[in-house]
C-alpha cells in the first residue's frame, strides 16, 4: 500500500498560483517600466525555480491518485520538467541578447535554437511517454489528452488563420502551436479527472 | 460492458490498490474499469480471469 503524501508538497494548485502571481507582478513592473530587460530576466529565475516544486507536487499527486508512479510517469515527469526549465531560459537569454546586443544574422539562428530544442525535446518527451507507459488506462487518458489538445491547436489555428487572412486580427507567430496544444492537454486531462471523481472513491 | 469486479473483490476482501499491484496497473485503472468507464483490453481482461481463477465472461459481460 502507497503512502499519501499530503501537505504542499501534493498542492500544485498552489505552485501554479504562485508561478502565475509572480510571473505576473514581474510582466506588470516590466509594462509599467519600473525595471529594464536585465533585472526582468533576473526576476525571471523565481517562477523558473517555482517550477521544479510545481512538478514534484504534480508527481506526488500523481502517486497519491494512482497508487505508484510508474518509470515512463517518473520519466516523464522529470523530461517536461527539464525541457520546461530549458524552454524558459533559453527564451530568456536568446530574447535579452536579440534585443540588446544587436547579434550577427550566425548568432540569431544560434539564438532562435536556443527556445527552438526545448519544445522539440518536450514533444519527444510526450512521445517517449505514450510508447513507453504500461499502464494501458494511463496510456489511453495521455493519448485522449494529446489528441484534445491537438484539437485545440487545429481550431483556434484555423479559426485565427482565417480571420488574419481577412485582415481582421493581427498576426500571432507559428510558435503559440506547443503552448496552446499544451494548454489543451492539461484542460483534456482536468476533464478526464472530473470524470473519474464521478465515481465511487477508492475502497479499502 | 458491465463487469463483477466490485463484487468478487469484496468476496475476497481484497482493495483496489492490492488488486492492482497483483495486475500491475495503477489503482486508477482498477478504479476506471470497475467503474465501467474504461474496457480492458484482451490481455488485461485475462489477466484479470487469472488472478481471480475466473473465466472472462464470468467476469464480463456485453450490456
Amino acid at each position: 500500500m502507497s503512502t499519501t503524501k499530503t501537505g504542499l508538497g501534493a498542492r500544485p494548485g498552489l505552485w501554479v498560483g504562485l508561478i502565475l502571481g509572480t510571473c505576473g507582478l514581474i510582466f506588470g513592473l516590466k509594462a509599467s517600466g519600473a525595471i529594464n530587460d536585465t533585472t526582468t530576466l533576473l526576476l525571471a529565475i523565481v517562477p523558473t525555480a517555482l517550477l521544479f516544486a510545481l512538478f514534484r507536487s504534480l508527481a506526488n499527486q500523481r502517486e497519491n491518485r494512482c497508487g505508484s508512479t510508474s518509470q515512463a510517469g517518473k520519466r516523464y515527469i522529470f523530461g517536461i520538467m527539464a525541457t520546461s526549465i530549458a524552454y524558459v531560459l533559453g527564451l530568456g537569454v536568446a530574447m535579452w541578447v536579440f534585443r540588446n546586443l544587436d547579434p550577427s544574422v550566425e548568432l540569431t539562428w544560434l539564438l532562435a535554437m536556443l527556445p527552438i530544442a526545448p519544445i522539440l525535446a518536450m514533444i519527444f518527451v510526450m512521445g517517449r511517454y505514450i510508447v513507453e507507459e504500461q499502464d494501458e488506462y494511463l496510456r489511453h487518458r495521455a493519448i485522449m489528452a494529446s489528441l484534445i489538445g491537438l484539437g485545440f491547436v487545429l481550431a483556434i489555428g484555423s479559426f485565427w488563420g482565417f480571420l488574419e487572412t481577412f485582415e481582421l486580427v493581427p498576426h500571432v507567430p507559428g510558435w503559440w502551436a506547443v503552448p496552446i496544444w499544451a494548454m489543451g492537454m492539461g484542460l483534456g486531462q482536468a476533464w478526464q479527472s472530473m470524470r473519474h471523481k464521478v465515481g465511487p472513491v477508492d475502497e479499502e | 460492458m458491465k463487469n463483477r469486479l466490485k463484487v468478487l473483490r469484496a468476496e475476497r476482501n481484497w482493495s483496489q490498490q492490492a488488486l492492482a499491484d497483483e495486475l500491475g496497473v495503477s489503482r486508477q485503472s482498477v478504479n476506471a474499469i470497475e467503474t465501467g468507464r474504461y474496457d480492458p483490453s484482451l490481455p488485461l481482461a485475462f489477466q484479470i480471469a487469472e488472478v481471480f481463477g475466473m473465466a472472462i465472461e464470468e467476469i464480463f459481460s456485453r450490456d
